[in-house]
């Protein structure tokens, strides 16, 4: 069991439970958030354990959740927006900033031990769709909820 | 040394907490998001157990798709308890 | 047949199952462990075969006609969905409004629908490389169709959708896996066996034989029936209503 494995799990251990109360209690726009959150811990979990089982193979699995977890979330904002016109969630930006810490963290350290040439443009290009998605769903749900508020119907 | 099955143990216990609540929560637009924090955790799981086409397919099935459907089945059915023209909308 | 007869004929059956059911279970070898018999054999065939995704090789050239069954299965209940969502003479369509939508989430889907796309045709594509394969990558590329739906607004999305030329395209995916077996036929060997074209070098996009045509049939399918699929539920959710609760209702139209 390598320092990375130990990484991937300590990121599973600790990101997800949060993950889990927080879809389960509170309001929807918290439990949207969660959601969100959630599949960026996971898709950079897979980064970790990726370099932990020496499968490169695995970081198709974080590409793939990278493009696919924030369309779940835009798919929740669109077709709830009559439920989350309650307003953002408090904890929106403190939470979005600290996923995109991790992944800059988690794919500067893939990065670094990574082979240079194409795996290290392939590892570069999942962090940064991770951090994008992560920021534009969360946008979406605290921006486009105010839209609906005030634009017409 | 710690075997690697504590990675298994933990994404069991995700998947068993996870799961627990998809149960307890009753309403379906909220039943919907905690099935797909399911799917995330199924999906780690099937991957520390080394089946990475079976995660891939949790991964694809369970992100969007489940909570699509669920989500548009939920509006069609809030739309025929209020049958105005105001809710045809988007 | 009474109830009390139904219920002594179930338990009869029952008991029969039961009975099989232990019997076999006390000959299962034990959970996890380094003895696998089956395993062994399937990778030293995939291997053989060139194939460097052992489950890909079992998905498309060992049990390919089990796959086959499971594709049938797709196609099956999206046909049963879309009789049972069509839209029937108590109902009418309503073209819904615009939506708003955030300008820098309508870039991002723009921008992320390409993008999608290709993973899913890399998925697809490299099926007998990496996990993946035609299932995973069809429904990814179907979820990057529906991004236009939730990025910009539900008529973009049917522009580039004309739901007619998918459900082709799902028919024509069930097919081609058909005739790819089929065409094993004609060369003399059994149907969907891996004979039609060379191994290949291992670990290239051409390896593997007959898998990777077997990886696009399915992909194709996959992708057509979920776009089929979703736009099913869309159409229900989004643009039709039943008429008579319309009249009573609003009443203007």
């Amino acid at each position: 069991m390598n320092a990375w494995l130990w990484c991937g799990t300590t990121f599973l251990g600790l990101g997800l439970p949060p993950v889990i109360w927080g879809v389960a209690s509170g309001p929807l726009s918290r439990r949207v958030l969660a959601q969100n959150t959630g599949s960026t811990v996971v898709a950079l979990a897979f980064l970790l354990l990726a370099q932990g089982y020496a499968r490169p193979s695995y970081t198709d699995l974080s590409l793939v959740l990278s493009l696919l977890g924030p369309v779940g979330t835009l798919v929740c904002v669109r077709l709830l927006a009559d439920d989350l016109s309650a307003g953002a969630s408090r904890w929106s930006t403190a939470v979005t900033a600290l996923c995109v810490a991790a992944s800059l963290a988690v794919t500067a350290a893939v990065c670094a031990a990574a082979a240079p040439g194409r795996p290290m443009v392939k590892l570069l290009l999942i962090g940064a769709l991770v951090a994008l998605g992560n920021v534009i769903a969360a946008r979406a749900l605290s921006v486009g909820v105010l839209e609906e508020a005030d634009g017409t119907r | 040394m710690v075997s690697e099955d504590l990675v298994v143990s933990v994404c069991l216990v995700l998947v068993a907490a996870s799961a627990t609540v998809a149960v307890a929560v009753r309403e379906p637009v909220r039943q919907a998001l905690v099935l797909a924090v399911l799917g995330l955790a199924l999906a780690a799981l099937f991957t520390v157990l080394q089946a990475p086409d079976v995660a891939l397919s949790q991964l694809a099935v369970g992100s969007v798709l489940t909570p699509l459907l669920i989500l548009l089945s939920v509006r069609k059915v809030r739309r025929r308890g209020h049958p105005t023209g105001d809710e045809a909308q988007r | 047949m009474t109830i009390r007869m139904r219920r002594w004929v179930m338990g009869t059956g029952a008991i029969g199952l039961a009975a099989l059911f232990v019997a076999a279970f006390m000959r299962l070898p034990r959970f996890g462990g380094d003895r696998h018999p089956y395993g062994d054999r399937a990778t030293d065939a995939a291997l053989t075969r060139h194939t460097a995704n052992v489950v890909s090789s079992i998905n498309f050239d060992l049990r390919a006609f089990d796959t086959l069954g499971e594709e049938s299965i797709l196609f099956a209940a999206v046909l049963g969905t879309v009789v049972l969502l069509r839209q029937t003479r108590e109902e009418d369509r309503v073209p819904p409004r615009s939506a708003a939508v955030d300008p820098w989430v309508r870039r991002y889907a723009l921008a992320a629908l390409p993008v999608a796309l290709v993973v899913g045709l890399y998925v697809v594509a490299h099926g007998q490389l990496s996990p993946g394969g035609g299932f995973q990558g069809g429904v990814i590329v179907a979820t990057a169709v529906h991004l236009l739906y939730i990025g910009v607004d539900y008529r973009a999305l049917e522009r580039i959708r004309p739901v007619a030329l998918y459900e082709v395209g799902d028919a024509v995916g069930e097919a081609a896996y058909l005739l790819v077996g089929a065409a094993a036929l004609i060369g003399g060997s059994a149907f969907l066996a891996n004979t039609l074209l060379p191994y290949g070098t291992f670990n290239t996009l051409t390896s593997g034989g007959v898998v990777p045509l077997l990886n696009l049939a399915v992909g194709i399918e996959v992708a057509c029936a979920v776009v089929v699929l979703v736009s099913r539920f869309l159409d229900q959710a989004v643009e039709i209503t039943d008429a008579a609760s319309d009249a009573e209702g609003a009443g203007t139209r």
